[in-house]
């Protein structure tokens, strides 16, 4: 069964970015969210980093930090599941 | 904030000794004997820079209405020069009164009343000197985006002399400068950024200048809708009686709530405004444009919104 945050946090993703040609399922967990698959650059990046800190409380203070956060979906939601406040991961 | 990362090499291709000598020399030597000198280094530093001497010429083809000689190019070389003058004048304490243009209204409120703003500038006249007429004079804390070079004396003295309210983000390792403006939006102080150079900006995009659609950076209106901050643009000149003038654009506010797209629109047509502001200007002073680097690369149709340098 899929995992309820890496859902979120893809639909998150489209959102954010308004990635039109792109659906929240089509993302898949391992594929690489940055340079290649998704083709986000550095602004998507920052965008996407300013973003999961409004939502989830976590604070992204390093590129070597986003680059492990933003690795993959996968990744991403390891990251958040550690770092993100409790009350806002229900 | 970031650490600053080596020095790059390829851009401001003088000694490192330099800004020092001219400062030294400034202080020594009077005005009659001294600029003659800088005349003469002047032409020295052209016949050393056949490239930047050849983007000096392609740009004044542009804008001067008749065949570029080589004084053109020598008076283009000049007017860096003592620009950069001006600005070590700054730094060896010197008091340079900044006056408003007509229509910057949007920058003098600013100034009085400060906030987390995004100010944007170009490599125009001695708009340089902003982030130091802003700390210095009017002692409101700004992080400058700037490239770290191998001759950064300037740019050291100034964190030197404002170091309270300066504060350099190096832009020479693009993926810490993020989260170093990530760290400067925070804290509500203001950001300045120049808009000219396509060299480390993520996003660009075609505007009108100078005959024809070339790109320019357009980060700082995608920044000002993830970090929800208005934009100011300006230049700055130096006048005949020793003042300089700052030209500004009203503020691009970002609006809570608007689309993004409808915001990048808003923001397209602020930032074309400017630039036409900028090429009145360069029109009738054309030898302030101090970017000796291939002009802003032209592209063919303007059906295509936007694109991306990674």
């Amino acid at each position: 069964m899929a995992d309820p945050l890496a859902q979120r946090l893809k639909h998150l993703i489209v959102e954010t970015l308004r990635l039109e040609d792109v659906q929240p399922d089509q993302i898949s967990d391992d594929e690489a969210l940055i340079g290649s698959g998704l083709s986000l650059d550095s602004i998507d990046a920052l965008e996407l980093v300013v973003r999961l800190e409004r939502e989830f409380g976590i604070k992204i203070t390093t590129s070597e930090e986003s680059k492990m956060a933003l690795a993959s979906i996968s990744s991403l939601t390891a990251f958040v599941r550690d770092r993100a406040d409790p009350a806002r991961l229900a | 904030m970031s650490a600053p990362s080596p020095a790059s090499e390829a851009r401001n291709p003088g000694p490192s000794w330099g800004y020092r000598f001219l400062r030294i020399a400034d202080r020594l030597l009077p005005e009659f004997v001294f600029k003659p000198c800088r005349a003469i280094g002047t032409v020295v530093a052209m016949a050393a820079m056949p490239e930047q001497r050849r983007h000096s010429r392609d740009y004044l083809r542009h804008v001067l209405p008749r065949r570029v000689r080589l004084l053109d190019v020598f008076r283009h070389f000049f007017a860096f020069e003592e620009a950069l003058m001006l600005r070590l004048r700054l730094v060896n304490g010197r008091t340079i009164p900044c006056r408003y243009a007509q229509g910057s209204d949007a920058f003098s409120e600013w100034m009085d009343k400060g906030g987390p703003v995004l100010l944007g500038s170009m490599h125009v006249g001695v708009s340089d000197m902003l982030g130091c007429q802003i700390g210095g004079v009017h002692h409101r804390r700004v992080y400058i985006v700037r490239q770290r070079v191998g001759n950064s004396h300037d740019t050291d003295q100034m964190r030197v002399l404002f170091g309270l309210h300066i504060e350099f983000i190096w832009v020479n390792d693009p993926d810490q400068m993020l989260f170093s403006l990530k760290e400067a939006a925070a804290t509500g102080d203001a950001i300045a950024m120049q808009c000219d150079r396509l060299g480390h900006s993520a996003r660009a995009e075609a505007f009108d200048f100078l005959g024809a659609k070339r790109l320019f950076p357009f980060t700082i209106y995608h920044l000002a809708h993830i970090f929800h901050r208005s934009v100011i643009l300006s230049v700055g000149t130096t006048e005949a009686d020793g003042t300089s003038m700052l030209h500004a654009s009203p503020r691009f506010e970002y609006h809570n709530g608007e689309s993004r797209e409808d915001g990048l629109n808003r923001a397209r047509a602020h930032f074309q405004a400017f630039l036409a502001q900028v090429e009145s200007l360069l029109r009738s002073r054309p030898f302030l444009w101090f970017n000796f680097v291939p002009l802003n690369p032209t592209v063919q149709t303007d059906a295509e919104p936007a694109s991306r340098i990674e």
